[in-house]
């Protein structure tokens, strides 16, 4: 039995009321709602608010799951509009400033600008950091997408199976991220 | 000085980490299917089944004790003629 057949047949023993089934189902989809959420980057409310809230909202329609996707595409979907329904109030964070950046991240952003030297750990520490910084500027939707094509280094075929997104909408989005992240790294060097 | 959009990638790239999978918290599928039930106007799908079967059932018996209840007094008022005859008769004789 392959992995799909065997979620679908937790799917079916979970919908009969087997807890043993829905418990195994949670733990399945678990790391990949967890890194749908983390590529959010809730602010107010806290991953695992979010994640619970997924959850919830999966078994309450587990009902209207017909079976045709894979189970994990389905949730996958339901956790990225929670997410965005849940984020949608939350404003961008002001621009950063030079003077917001702690010493190790305006060293390694000048080792970046001028050099060619793979980053000590210390400084991927920083880098790590600064990203973080920089996408708390950009709206829930566009951190998700950097995130994922950047971070999580995703393919756009990979991403549309996630969101739902069309790969024209999920380019576009990129494509302004990018522009808005640029102009924000033009100011801090 | 490299462009931005140099600089750009470079940072992506030196902040790629391999996030290690996060554990689920402990008690978080109980709390989940604890969220469930409590939202559910029916609780667990097996007692909705259970609920919708017995109310079958009940329905079932009321209907069927309302026939008899029904058959049971119109019955007394269709008496066959020779029931009818007895009883005169009996009571005759007692008040003889």
């Amino acid at each position: 039995m392959d992995d799909d057949e065997h979620a679908r047949a937790l799917v079916d023993r979970a919908r009969d009321g087997d807890d043993d089934a829905a418990r195994e189902l949670i733990r399945q989809l678990y790391p990949m709602v967890a890194k749908i959420v983390r590529g959010y980057r809730p602010r107010g409310a806290a991953e695992e608010d979010l994640s619970q809230m997924i959850f919830v909202k999966v078994f309450q329609n587990l009902a209207q799951y017909s079976g045709k996707v894979p189970i994990s595409h389905w949730v996958s979907r339901i956790a990225v509009n929670t997410c965005r329904n849940q984020l949608t109030a939350e404003k961008a964070r002001p621009e950063l400033r030079h003077a917001d950046l702690s010493e190790e991240q305006a060293a390694m952003l000048e080792n970046l600008a001028t050099s060619d030297e793979a980053l000590s750990p210390d400084r991927k520490l920083a880098a790590r950091d600064l990203v973080e910084k920089l996408l708390a500027m950009l709206k829930p939707m566009e951190r998700l997408v950097i995130d994922m094509l950047y971070l999580q280094e995703r393919s756009v075929a990979e991403i549309q199976k996630v969101t739902g997104w069309t790969a024209a909408a999920i380019k576009i989005k990129a494509f302004r991220a990018r522009q808005k992240l640029r102009r924000q790294i033009g100011g801090l060097l | 000085m490299k462009n931005r959009e140099e600089i750009l990638d470079r940072l992506f790239r030196s902040a790629i980490a391999p996030v290690p999978p996060k554990e689920m918290p402990f008690g978080f599928d109980t709390r989940i299917l604890a969220l469930v039930r409590a939202s559910s106007p029916n609780g667990s799908p097996i007692i909705a089944l259970f609920a919708q079967r017995a109310a079958v059932i009940a329905l079932a018996v009321i209907a069927l004790a309302s026939v008899g209840v029904y058959r049971a007094s119109t019955s007394n008022d269709d008496l066959p003629a020779e029931y009818t005859m007895a009883d005169n008769a009996i009571q005759s004789s007692l008040g003889e």
